[in-house]
């Protein structure tokens, strides 16, 4: 014992019980050997022998130490062990491994130390022997794991790269491609294939493969019991490691196994939504990809198969994101310009015709919008070619019926898709698109084309609206107008005609107007309110009704407007209006006329030409600075006249002075001065300003006195006849004819004129038929002749009835046909005295 | 396009075509089109001449082609003049056949009608 108490480890411990010493040699708790410098063993202990197996009669004096050991340690003894035993004298940790008689191996940590003599010289070699059989083991499972962990640092990098590259591929096509190159380098796989999941079509698509020489190409359906198909449906990793096995699950992939000489397959969907295992993953597509040997994977193989199934199935998802972003960018920014491109025009015509052109332009091959709006609708189409229309009125009614679109489906014979127009809950009309069939975003191009017919709707009824409110002011202005111009009064005959400007303007202010003062006293009025639109309008109502008041059998035309300077005062808008006013005797023909800044009026009297009437002139209504002394002029008219109120907008343009426009105006007059007068201002109105033109016209022409003779000159064009017929009526009618007569002679001449027409000048649309007719107490008779080549009217049935009417409804009919036309002379009695 | 001259209405299975203004020549053919869209399945047809104030020949043939399709289908046909006027006279003076003739259109209506 220590002074401390603590026992002195200096001396060893008595132990309870003996340790022999030579006991302790034979089993401590490694292996002792001696040997001499050449390495032949001297003495062995029992553990050795007890972890090696061999005889202690085996070693002793027979075996040196190397010979125990493999082939390459017995080199290592050599090489390193044995020069470090003599130059260090003892040698430390060598990792050796013992061949045991049973040829198993038993690893060893060696320590020995060189004994010299007293000469130096080496007498003997003690070792040490541990067993290192765990340390070995464990030695080995450090490698494997850090070849494991290599392998699979290598498939990370692998994976990683792809991964990037999938990161950066913004549709689905280089997706597809990104996934289908992984495989290969990541698990040597031979060849790799990708399918896609078309769930709008419900087909899965091959899209891309390493070697096209493999597999099966053909699209199928998700219902299909390919091995494709059905490990979509059920959305886990399938490792289908041998043909028989596939044989035995897959019959289709054995077959493209053994073509292609494939022995492992791997099917991986790629999948998007929860982890997997939980319910709610879709799977988007399946990466297939094969080895031309049997292949085993491991479990941190098939971790990062199944990662990589993750990993694509959410770039797949991205990018069908991404595609479905920039066409809904692509369509939204279509649906801008559109809609500004209709914007710009404000009539609804025009509107159609902008979105089917703007359709056919970007999206469509053919479009075409129809609107339930006024008697005959709208319809405006482009693009080409045209459906089959039977079918198409088949869908455009049920769209109608339903409310609903209905939309164009493969193979349903027709393409086109049919939405209804609808605004508040009433159909407007449709809209009929024909498209190139999409794969893709069949949806979301639905709800694009729902959207694109709502607010084109909206933009059809606005433009619908603003025409409404322009009809309404023209209603307005058409009402004031229309009301109750004299007629079937044979002294005298009016004919108006209103023409608005073609160009998109709002109504104007121009008037006509007449009225009979007292039994034998017709006014007549051609006015122009300032400005245009709905006050406009109502301004010229009320000078309109203003007039009509102020006119009587004592005032006259300077007194009338005299009273419509003071009606300004109270009716500021009706200030500088212009106005033609005339008040006609019909018992001495004479007429009073004044011009309040108005246009003048033309004169054309049967014989003699066109003249302006330019007396009794003086300021426009309520003018400050224009002479206001209202002056008129009285003068005496020969029956027959013809007299000619009219508005700026029959002469006034742009590129020509007015001179021109009143030289023009008295040229066309005269040279019509035959025609019927209905419609001899729309003709007048027609030669003058045509269709295009940028302002209103409004005129009045008045025929006073009955004619002695009617003579007119009408072309050979069926319309004229009605027009005829007008002018008959009123001449025949201004003479007393009777009813019966009447209606006879209107039906002879119109039959004979149709003659002339059909037959005369059935080959010369520009032929003249000219038509005379002279009455006395007793008989009408009406000449018709023609200058064509009249071909009989033997085989012509109608005609033949057409003739019959003529000798049906006459007393005498003679006709005279010569080279130079055909004359008809027709006479019938007036009153009972018809046969 | 013909609406200012031809309307129509039903009375049970009779078609009504409403006639008025000035037939001739220039229209016959467009009036014509519209009535026999209306009246080529008709059971019954009743024409209403009433209203108009000029018939032609062109009339007059439009007339008696559909008086023609009726009869080859075996179906009935009136058409309704007054007792004077434009109309009956162009249609006597052609010597229609007077069973064809009505004058009051409520009874010819009625009588076609059921």
């Amino acid at each position: 014992m220590s002074e401390s108490g603590v026992p002195d480890v200096t001396q060893e411990l008595r132990l309870p019980w003996d340790d022999d010493p030579e006991d302790l040699y034979e089993h401590a708790p490694c292996g002792y050997l001696t040997t001499l410098p050449d390495g032949t063993i001297v003495r062995v202990n029992e553990t050795f022998l007890a972890w090696t197996g061999y005889v202690r009669a085996d070693l002793i004096g027979h075996k040196r130490f190397r010979d125990l050991l493999t082939p390459g340690d017995q080199i290592y003894h050599e090489t390193h062990y044995a020069p470090l035993l003599a130059m260090q004298g003892e040698v430390h940790e060598i990792a050796l491994e013992v061949v045991r008689p049973d040829k198993r191996r038993l690893p060893t940590l060696v320590n020995s130390v060189l004994e010299r003599g007293p000469t130096g010289s080496p007498r003997i070699i003690r070792t040490m022997v541990f067993n290192a059989s765990e340390r070995r083991r464990y030695e080995k499972e450090l490698l494997h794991a850090r070849r494991a962990a290599e392998a699979s640092e290598q498939r990370v990098q692998v994976l990683q790269q792809i991964v990037a590259d999938l990161a950066a591929a913004p549709t689905v096509a280089e997706v597809a491609e990104a996934v289908v190159r992984a495989p290969e380098p990541a698990f040597q796989a031979t060849s790799t294939s990708i399918y896609l999941v078309d769930a709008e079509r419900d087909q899965i698509v091959a899209v891309a493969s390493t070697d096209p020489t493999t597999g099966n190409w053909d699209d199928m359906p998700r219902s299909s019991t390919r091995a494709v198909a059905e490990v979509a449906r059920r959305g886990d990793l399938h490792v289908v490691g041998t043909v028989a096995e596939a044989e035995e699950h897959f019959p289709d992939l054995a077959e493209s196994m053994r073509r292609s000489e494939r022995r492992s397959v791997v099917l991986l969907p790629l999948t998007t939504g929860p982890a997997e295992g939980e319910t709610g993953i879709t799977v988007l597509g399946v990466l297939a990809f094969s080895f031309r040997d049997e292949r085993g994977l491991t479990d941190g193989e098939l971790r990062m198969i199944r990662l990589l199934g993750q990993q694509a199935g959410q770039a797949l998802d991205r990018a069908r994101l991404y595609d479905d972003v920039r066409r809904r960018e692509e369509r939204a920014s279509f649906m801008a310009r559109t809609m500004r491109s209709m914007e710009v025009e404000h009539r609804l015509l025009q509107r159609a015709r902008r979105l089917v052109e703007r359709m056919v332009a970007e999206i469509a091959d053919w479009a075409l919008v129809r609107l339930q709006v006024g008697p005959a609708g709208v319809v405006e189409y482009h693009g080409s070619p045209a459906p089959d229309q039977a079918k198409l009125d088949v869908r455009t009614a049920a769209a109608i019926k339903s409310g609903e679109p209905v939309f164009a489906t493969d193979g349903d014979g027709l393409g086109c898709t049919v939405l209804p127009l609808t605004v508040r809950g009433t159909v407007l009309g449709t809209l009929a698109v024909r498209m190139a069939p999409d794969r893709r975003g069949v949806e979301a191009e639905r709800k694009f084309l729902i959207d694109l017919a709502d607010r084109s709707a909206l933009a059809l009824e606005n433009a619908r609206l603003y025409e409404q409110e322009r009809a309404i002011a023209r209603t307005l202005q058409r009402s004031l107008l229309a009301d109750s111009v004299p007629g079937s009064d044979p002294r005298f005959a009016v004919e108006t005609h209103y023409q608005a400007a073609a160009q998109d303007m709002e109504v104007g202010g121009d008037w006509y107007d007449a009225f009979l003062i007292t039994a034998n006293k017709l006014a007549v009025v051609v006015g122009d309110v300032v400005g245009r639109g709905i006050e406009a309008a109502t301004t010229m109502g009320q000078l309109r009704s203003a007039i009509r008041a102020l006119a009587s059998a004592e005032n006259g035309p300077a007194r009338l407007l005299e009273g419509l300077d003071r009606f300004c005062d109270r009716v500021d808008a009706a200030r500088m209006a212009t106005v033609v006013y005339a008040e006609i005797d019909l018992l001495s023909s004479e007429v009073a006329y004044a011009c309040a800044g108005h246009l003048p009026p033309l004169l054309y009297e049967p014989a003699g030409s066109p003249q302006y009437l330019l007396q009794a002139r003086s300021a426009p209504i309520g003018s400050r600075a224009g002479d206001r002394r209202r002056v008129e002029h009285r003068m005496r008219l020969a029956a027959g006249s013809r007299l000619l109120l009219y508005t700026d907008g029959l002469i006034e343009r742009r590129n020509r002075g007015i001179d021109q426009g009143f030289e023009i105006l008295a040229r066309e007059y005269a040279r019509m001065r035959d025609a019927p007068l209905k419609g001899l201002a729309a003709g007048l109105a027609d030669t003058l300003v045509g269709k295009d033109h940028g302002d209103d016209v409004c005129m009045l022409c008045l025929t006073l006195g009955t004619e002695e003779r009617l003579e007119r000159s009408i072309g050979a064009d069926p319309l004229q006849i009605a027009l005829l017929r007008a002018d008959m009526r009123g001449w025949l009618a201004g003479h007393g004819v009777e009813t019966e007569c009447l209606n006879a002679v209107l039906l002879a001449c119109s039959e004979a004129v149709a003659n002339s027409i059909e037959h005369g000048y059935r080959d010369d649309p520009f032929g003249v038929v000219d038509v005379c007719a002279t009455i006395s107490p007793e008989t009408v008779e009406i000449r018709v002749a023609d200058r064509g080549g009249w071909r009989g009217p033997g085989n012509d049935f109608a005609r033949g009835r057409g003739l019959q009417l003529i000798y049906e409804s006459m007393d005498e009919v003679a006709f005279d046909r010569g080279d130079d036309g055909t004359r008809v002379t027709m006479r019938r009695h007036r009153g009972d005295n018809h046969d | 396009m013909t609406d200012q001259w031809v309307s129509f209405s039903r009375r049970g299975v009779a078609e009504l075509v409403h006639l008025k203004g000035e037939i001739d020549l220039a229209n016959a053919n467009d009036i014509g089109r519209a009535i026999v869209a209306r009246t080529t399945t008709a059971d019954a047809v009743v024409i209403d001449l009433t209203a108009v104030s000029f018939l032609d020949s062109a009339g007059v043939r439009l007339l008696d082609f559909i008086v023609g399709d009726l009869d080859d289908r075996g179906k009935p046909i009136r058409l309704v003049v007054g007792e004077r006027g434009p109309a009956r006279m162009t249609l006597q003076l052609c010597a229609f056949r007077t069973d064809l003739l009505a004058t009051d259109l409520e009874k010819a209506a009625t009588e076609l009608g059921r």
